[in-house]
């Protein structure tokens, strides 16, 4: 019974939740009045996403006549309640261990497909010929970083796995005990190809220039989205929210884990997402141009795909040295 | 690598961000803007009417004299009517101040009135225009010009052929 | 109420622009541009961000004389920004037809078609007069909200 509360609470309250929704709209108002530092402008204010939300809350959910009403509205609900579960997945390392009931490392790779799968639905049921091009951008998208990221998975699990004894481990916080005792796998060199595919990976799944191909706004006009009105487009803002910190916990958790515990743990991980946030996303989303669909999927099966199994045969090779 | 070094030198120097609207407006002297009119100096010669291509300007005869309305809702900035007035009675400011709620919308008008006044030689009602002397040889004296103005434009020009016998 | 009365006003503080160019010259669109662009002039400060879809829309800014062709096209977009929303008519032609006017071709002024709520004339505008007038529509969508 406490445990289950303790579930909930984790769901609800610190590592998901409120916590990392409230982190999440603040690290989208950091990105924008850095992007626009960078651009020399001055930029909106620091809690610019907030009151962007309080104002889609005044706004009116237009559901347009062609659309397929439930699964217009039930889409961003969905992604957002998949976020914040997978906010609850994400350790802190030294602060917060996720319950072994709640899920491991394949459950939240299943849940971070849930708010590109949202979006498919969200744009083939707003009956939008954009949102049906978006749909078939973000689908094409999907396919082409969801293998990569599966096996970048596989590899830190199996350098961890392999580590400690058995063939691969699927639990997050096992990945990040084992780095607090032995280094970060981002200083490893067995581990570079898997940091370097994590490195293509995450723009594309946070949808930041150059892999904002299906939500363009110059050319499909914001795609999936762009029936939204509203408390529903809040909905969505809320999920992008969530999914910045969970995408970025993810790589902290994989690669970077602090070994520090208490306090000075906590405070270390904020300082290690907030400047993620800056120099992976801001700064690259600001210096790079978009890339066509076309061109983005090649390259996401040439190099990404590459890398990664490059990765998982690399900690294959070297357990197979060791033993 | 161009663009690292542009952000490390924005970084550094921080935003070029105008302080308007929480504060005042750099406005370039020469920026051409809102139209100003004089009534003292327009010569009546209505060229500004006839030249401007948004017909932003219009002359009316009122009992009172003649008026000069210039709709800034409609005026272009292109600057024909300054460049044309013989007098720079009606001129170009850098003021841009100009956006307005609906309601004031038809209120946006730069007005003047050219009054009426009796001649003083002959008595007859005419408008107080400024007299066109700028190509007249040789160029009048300040007290010339002041009596030329108090006349009608028949008067006027006898005044002015007396001055050429004489 | 007062509760209420503080979230709106920090709703204010996040209007999102739409633009509709109803056949303007694209001077009056390149100066729109400009208040997001270019550093000096920054929009974004006020909240603002121009927006793709029409749906998301807070305050609209039409631009240009609305040509017959694209009239059917601008109402119909009109009518598909949820309310509260506030018009803002850029440049002398959508106010009066400017340059336009009494052309044949034209449905200017605007006001005819569309509740305008403030003006920006000029030809085109100067980008801070477009600030000054999206200030001005940021008060009247206060009262709306
Ligand atoms: S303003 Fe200038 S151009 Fe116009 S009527 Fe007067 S003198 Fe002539
Ligand atoms: S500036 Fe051009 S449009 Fe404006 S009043 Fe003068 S001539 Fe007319
Ligand atoms: S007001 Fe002038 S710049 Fe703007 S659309 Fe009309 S003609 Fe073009």
């Amino acid at each position: 019974m406490t445990s289950q509360i303790a579930t909930l609470l984790a769901v609800l309250l610190f590592p998901g939740g409120l916590f990392a929704l409230v982190l999440g709209l603040a690290l989208k108002g950091a990105d924008r009045r850095v992007a626009a530092r960078l651009q020399g402008r001055v930029g909106p204010p620091l809690i610019q996403p907030f009151f962007d939300l309080i104002k889609l809350g005044f706004k009116r959910t237009m559901v347009p006549t062609e659309a397929s009403e439930t699964v217009f509205l039930a889409a961003p609900l969905v992604g957002s309640v998949a976020m914040l579960i997978s906010a609850a997945l994400i350790p802190i390392a030294g602060v917060y261990a996720p319950d072994t009931e709640l899920g491991n490392l394949l459950v939240l790779l299943y849940l971070l497909a849930v708010p590109g799968i949202c979006l498919m639905l969200a744009g083939s049921a707003s009956g939008s010929p954009y949102g049906a091009i978006g749909f078939s951008r973000e689908m094409a998208l999907m396919l082409a970083y969801e293998g990569p990221i599966v096996l970048i998975v596989a590899a830190v699990g199996m350098r961890t796995g392999m580590a400690e004894g058995h063939w691969v481990t699927f639990s997050l916080t096992e990945i990040v005990r084992y780095q607090q005792v032995h280094g970060w796998f981002l200083f490893d060199p067995i581990m570079w190809p898997a940091v370097a595919a994590f490195a293509f990976f995450y723009p594309a799944n946070l949808g930041i220039v150059p892999f904002d191909i299906p939500e363009a706004e110059t050319e499909v006009l914001e795609g999936p989205l762009l029936e939204y009105s509203g408390p529903a487009l809040g909905l969505f803002k809320v999920m992008s929210a969530l999914k910045a910190v969970v995408v970025l916990g993810l790589g902290i958790a994989l690669f970077l884990p602090l070994p520090f515990t208490g306090p000075l743990a906590f405070v270390g991980w904020l300082v290690e997402i907030v400047v993620l946030m800056l120099v992976g996303v801001t700064a690259l989303r600001v210096s790079a141009g978009r890339m066509r669909i076309d061109q983005a999927f090649v390259f996401f099966l040439k190099w990404p795909l590459l890398l990664a199994i490059a990765s998982v045969a690399a900690v294959a090779l070297a357990a197979g040295g060791a033993s | 690598m161009n663009f690292l070094t542009l952000f490390a030198r924005n970084l550094w120097h921080g935003p070029y961000t105008d302080v308007f609207p929480f504060g005042p407006a750099t406005t370039p002297e020469h920026l051409r803007a809102r139209i100003t009119f004089d009534p003292k100096q327009c010569e009546g010669c209505r060229l500004c009417e006839k030249v401007c291509p948004a017909g932003a300007i219009r002359f009316t005869r009122t009992p009172g004299g003649m008026t000069f309305d210039c709709w800034h809702a409609t005026c272009v900035f292109c600057g024909t009517c300054e460049f044309y007035c013989p007098t720079k009675a009606v001129k170009q400011s850098n003021d841009w101040h100009l956006a307005h709620e609906q309601g004031e919308k038809y209120a946006q008008v730069e007005h003047g009135l050219i009054p009426n006044q009796i001649c003083v030689e002959c008595g007859a009602k005419a408008l107080d225009t400024s007299p066109a002397v700028s190509h007249i040889k040789p160029p009048l004296s300040e007290t010339e010009v002041s009596e030329l103005r108090a006349r009608c434009p028949k008067c006027r020009n006898k005044y002015l052929r007396s001055r050429k016998t004489s | 109420m007062t509760f209420i009365n503080k979230l709106k006003d920090f709703a204010v503080k996040s209007p999102w622009l739409y633009r509709i160019n109803g056949g303007s010259c694209n001077g009056c669109d390149v100066e729109l541009a400009t208040t997001a662009c270019i550093p000096r002039y920054d929009v974004e400060r006020l909240g603002c961000q121009y927006c793709g879809s029409p749906r998301h829309a807070d305050i609209v800014l039409i631009t240009g004389p609305l040509t017959r062709r694209v009239l059917d096209a601008a109402r119909r977009v009109y009518d598909e920004i949820p309310d509260p929303k506030v018009t803002v008519a850029v440049g002398v032609c959508p106010i009066s037809g400017g340059i336009f006017r009494e052309s044949y071709a034209v449905c200017a002024p605007i006001d005819q078609y569309f509740p305008v709520d403030v003006n920006v004339p000029g030809c085109p505008p100067r980008p801070q007069a477009i600030i000054e007038g999206v200030a001005k529509a940021i008060a009247i969508w206060r009262q709306r909200l």
